[in-house]
C-alpha cells in the first residue's frame, strides 16, 4: 500500500523538491508565499471586524451599558490612532523609573560631610514606594520574555483567548485554518526542512573534499545559503531585506537583535556568515557538524564559551583573515520577544574591526517568532513555528560602524544597540537580557542607594 | 500565556472588584492579565518571589517593604487577585469621581505609614526609622550620621513627646505634602 503510494507520488514529489532546491540556489521566489501572506492579511482583517462587532454585542449584553458605551468608543479610537505602534497601549504613565545604572551624575562638589545636617522627612521615600508599585503594574523587563500581546486575533488559539467561538463565521475560518496548518502545511514543511538538512550534510561533505581553496569557499558559501533558504522556506518565511548596499562584505562582525534561533536562518538566506555558538546535540548538532565541515564556523564546547579570553582569541583570529566571512553575533545573548533591544554584551565590540548592525523585525500577526526557551524546547518551538501561518519579517542592513577613538567597548555597544533599536522600531532598554533566568544584581540596588544618599545630602546643604 | 481559561474573569467578579476598588472593568482585566503573567506557577495566587522577580522592583531600596504591604492581609504568604487589587486601589488618584474607600488621603497616608512601621504596632520607633534609612542609603552614609538623622527626625515630628511617631504625628509631618500626587499612579484609560 505505502510502496504503491510512494511509487505514484515519487515523481511529482521529487520534482517539487528539486525545483525547490533549484529556486533556492538562484534565490528567486515564484510569489506563492507573497500571495499567501496577502490572503492571510485579508482574512485577519475580516476576522477583526467580525470580532469587534460580536464583542460589542456581547458587552452591551452583560455589563452596565452606561460605562461601556464610553469604553467601546475609546477602544475603537485607540485602534485607529495607534495602528502604527504594535502591541497593546500602556496601562499607566510612569513618573520615575528605576534603572540598573546611575541616572544623574554624582554631585561634583564634595559634600561637606562634617556639616552633618542631613535632613530627612517621611515624604522622601514616597517616590520609591510609588515607583515600586508602578513596577508591579507594568515594568519594562518581564513582559519582554513573554509572547507579545496582539491587538487583533490572528486565528491561532495559542495567541488568544476564546475568540474562536465568538461567531460561526470565525469558527469556520479558524477550523479551515487549523486543518490547513496541521494537515497540509505541517507535513510539507517538515519534509522541506528535512530535505534542507539532508542537503547540508551531503553538500558540505562533498564541498569539503574540493582541493582548490577558491572554488571550495565559493561553493561552501552557496551551499550555506541554499541550506538556509530551504529551511526558511520550510517555515513559509517572507523576508524583506532593506538597504542591501550595506550588506556585510569583508570579514568583521555582523550584530543583530535576537528573537529566535530562526534569526540565523533568516539572515543567512541573503549572505554567508560564520556562525559562532555552543555545540549542541540533536537536530542542531547535525546541522552544526555538517556546516563546520566546509566553512570556518566557531563552535565551542560546553564550558569553553565561559572562558572569555579563549573566545576573544578565537574571534580575533577569525577576523584577522580577510577571506573569512563576517561572524554573525547576537550580543543580547538571549532571545527577546522582538519588542525591544536589551543590553549588548561588550565582548564582540572589544575585538575591533568593523561592525555591521542589522535590525530584524518580525510581523507578529502571522505567528509569534519569539522562542521562550524557558518554556519550550527547541523541538516544541519548531513544531509551533511549523504550525503557524508564516514567518514574515523585515531585515534592515545598517551602515557599518567603527569604534571611535577613546570610546569604551560598552559605549560602542550601546551606540550600535540604539541604531538597531531605532531602525527596527524597538524599545532601547539598558536592562540585561540574562534577567530572563537570573536575579538582578545586588550592585544595581546599591546604585539606587547611592543616588538616594546623594539626594539626601544635596537637599540638606 | 499560561492557562488560557484563567485569562477571563467572570463578570460578577469584575463587578465586585469594581465596587470595592473603583477600577474600571477594562483596567481590571488588564491588571488581571498582569497578575496571571506574574503568577509563574499558574496557581491563582502570587508569592513574594513572584513579585521579587520583577527586576525593577527588586532593585528598589524599599522593595521588601513594598512587597510586604501586599501580604499584610494574608495568612499563608500568598496573595489572591482581590487582595492584590485592594492594595493597588490605594494608588488610584483622589480626584477620580468614582470614590472608593481605599484611595482617600487618609488611606494613602496609612499605606505610607505602614512602610515605616516594621512591626505593625502603630508607631514608628527610632530603630524602625533607622532600619528604613539604612535600606534607603546602604553604606553610603555612616551609621552615626544615620542615628543622628533618625533622632532628629523623630524629635521634630513627635508631638506627644513619646520618643515615637504615631500616625497622627505622621499625618502632621506630611501636612503640607501633596499626598495625592506622591501616592497616585496615573492610569491611562
Amino acid at each position: 500500500m505505502i510502496s504503491a503510494l510512494l511509487s505514484i507520488f515519487w515523481i511529482p514529489l521529487g520534482g517539487f523538491l528539486s525545483f525547490l532546491v533549484f529556486i533556492s540556489a538562484i534565490n528567486k521566489s515564484i510569489g506563492v508565499r507573497k500571495a499567501y501572506v496577502n490572503l492571510l492579511l485579508r482574512i485577519f482583517e475580516y476576522g477583526r471586524v467580525s470580532i469587534e462587532t460580536a464583542s460589542k454585542e456581547n458587552q452591551t449584553f452583560s455589563r452596565n451599558p452606561k460605562t461601556d458605551d464610553k469604553q467601546g468608543v475609546q477602544l475603537v479610537d485607540d485602534a485607529d490612532s495607534k495602528e502604527a505602534t504594535n502591541g497593546v497601549a500602556p496601562l499607566i504613565t510612569r513618573d520615575a523609573v528605576l534603572l540598573p545604572q546611575a541616572q544623574e551624575p554624582a554631585p561634583e562638589k564634595p559634600v561637606s560631610s562634617k556639616k552633618d545636617e542631613i535632613n530627612f522627612d517621611f515624604e522622601k521615600c514616597l517616590d520609591y514606594v510609588k515607583s515600586g508599585v508602578e513596577a508591579i503594574i507594568e515594568d519594562d523587563v518581564t513582559s519582554r520574555f513573554e509572547a507579545e500581546e496582539l491587538k487583533n486575533w490572528n486565528m491561532l488559539t495559542r495567541t488568544n483567548r476564546h475568540y474562536e467561538f465568538i461567531s460561526w463565521k470565525i469558527t469556520l475560518i479558524w477550523m479551515v485554518g487549523f486543518f490547513i496548518r496541521y494537515v497540509f502545511l505541517m507535513p510539507l514543511r517538515v519534509l522541506v526542512c528535512f530535505v534542507g538538512v539532508l542537503f547540508t550534510v551531503f553538500a558540505n561533505f562533498i564541498v569539503a573534499l574540493i582541493p582548490f581553496r577558491y572554488l571550495r569557499n565559493s561553493l561552501a558559501s552557496l551551499s550555506f545559503k541554499i541550506t538556509f533558504r530551504l529551511i526558511a522556506s520550510s517555515l513559509s518565511s517572507l523576508i524583506k531585506f532593506h538597504n542591501k548596499q550595506y550588506k556585510p562584505t569583508v570579514s568583521g562582525f555582523c550584530v543583530a537583535n535576537h528573537t529566535s534561533p530562526l534569526d540565523v536562518a533568516i539572515l543567512s538566506t541573503d549572505c554567508t556568515y560564520s556562525l559562532i555558538g555552543q555545540r549542541h546535540g540533536g537536530f542542531l548538532g547535525v546541522l552544526q557538524r555538517a556546516l563546520a565541515r566546509a566553512s570556518p564556523h566557531i563552535w565551542f564546547e560546553r564550558g569553553e564559551a565561559k572562558d572569555r579570553h579563549l573566545v576573544a582569541e578565537r574571534l580575533k583570529q577569525h577576523v584577522s583573515d580577510p577571506n573569512n566571512p563576517p561572524i554573525l553575533i547576537f550580543p543580547e545573548g538571549t532571545c527577546i520577544n522582538n519588542t525591544s533591544v536589551m543590553q549588548f554584551k561588550k565582548g564582540s565590540f572589544e575585538v575591533g574591526g568593523v561592525i555591521y548592525p542589522v535590525a530584524i523585525k518580525y510581523d507578529p500577526r502571522f505567528g509569534d517568532a519569539f522562542w521562550n526557551s524557558a518554556k519550550y524546547s527547541m523541538m516544541q518551538y519548531l513544531y509551533m513555528m511549523m504550525t503557524s501561518w508564516a514567518i514574515v519579517c523585515d531585515v534592515w542592513y545598517l551602515p557599518p560602524m567603527y569604534r571611535q577613538e577613546g570610546e569604551s567597548a560598552i559605549d560602542f555597544a550601546n551606540r550600535v544597540k540604539s541604531v538597531i533599536a531605532k531602525q527596527g522600531g524597538l524599545i532601547d532598554l539598558v536592562w540585561d537580557g540574562q534577567l530572563k533566568r537570573m536575579k538582578p544584581k545586588k550592585e544595581w540596588k546599591e546604585i539606587q542607594q547611592v543616588e538616594f544618599a546623594n539626594r539626601l545630602k544635596s537637599d540638606s546643604t | 500565556m499560561g492557562n488560557k481559561s484563567s485569562l477571563f474573569l467572570r463578570n460578577e467578579e469584575i463587578a465586585q472588584i469594581q465596587e470595592e476598588t473603583g477600577f474600571t472593568p477594562n483596567q481590571i482585566e488588564r491588571l488581571y492579565s498582569r497578575f496571571t503573567s506574574l503568577d509563574r506557577n499558574d496557581c491563582g495566587t502570587l508569592s513574594r518571589e513572584d513579585l521579587m522577580r520583577i527586576p525593577e522592583l527588586a532593585i528598589n531600596p524599599l522593595c521588601e517593604r513594598i512587597v510586604h504591604s501586599f501580604f499584610a492581609e494574608s495568612n499563608d504568604d500568598r496573595v489572591n487577585f482581590r487582595q492584590f487589587m485592594n492594595v493597588l486601589a490605594h494608588f488610584r488618584p483622589l480626584r477620580d469621581n468614582k470614590q472608593s474607600k481605599l484611595n482617600s488621603r487618609e488611606e494613602k497616608l496609612k499605606f505610607a505609614f505602614k512602610m515605616y512601621d516594621l512591626d505593625d504596632d502603630g508607631v514608628i520607633s527610632r530603630d524602625e526609622l533607622l532600619s528604613i534609612l539604612h535600606m534607603m542609603v546602604g553604606a553610603n552614609i555612616s551609621q552615626d550620621q544615620l542615628v543622628s538623622i533618625a533622632e532628629r527626625t523623630i524629635l521634630e515630628a513627635d508631638l506627644c513627646c513619646q520618643g515615637k511617631i504615631s500616625f497622627e504625628d505622621f499625618c502632621k509631618a506630611l501636612d503640607r505634602t501633596d499626598v495625592d500626587q506622591k501616592m497616585s499612579i496615573r492610569f491611562l484609560n
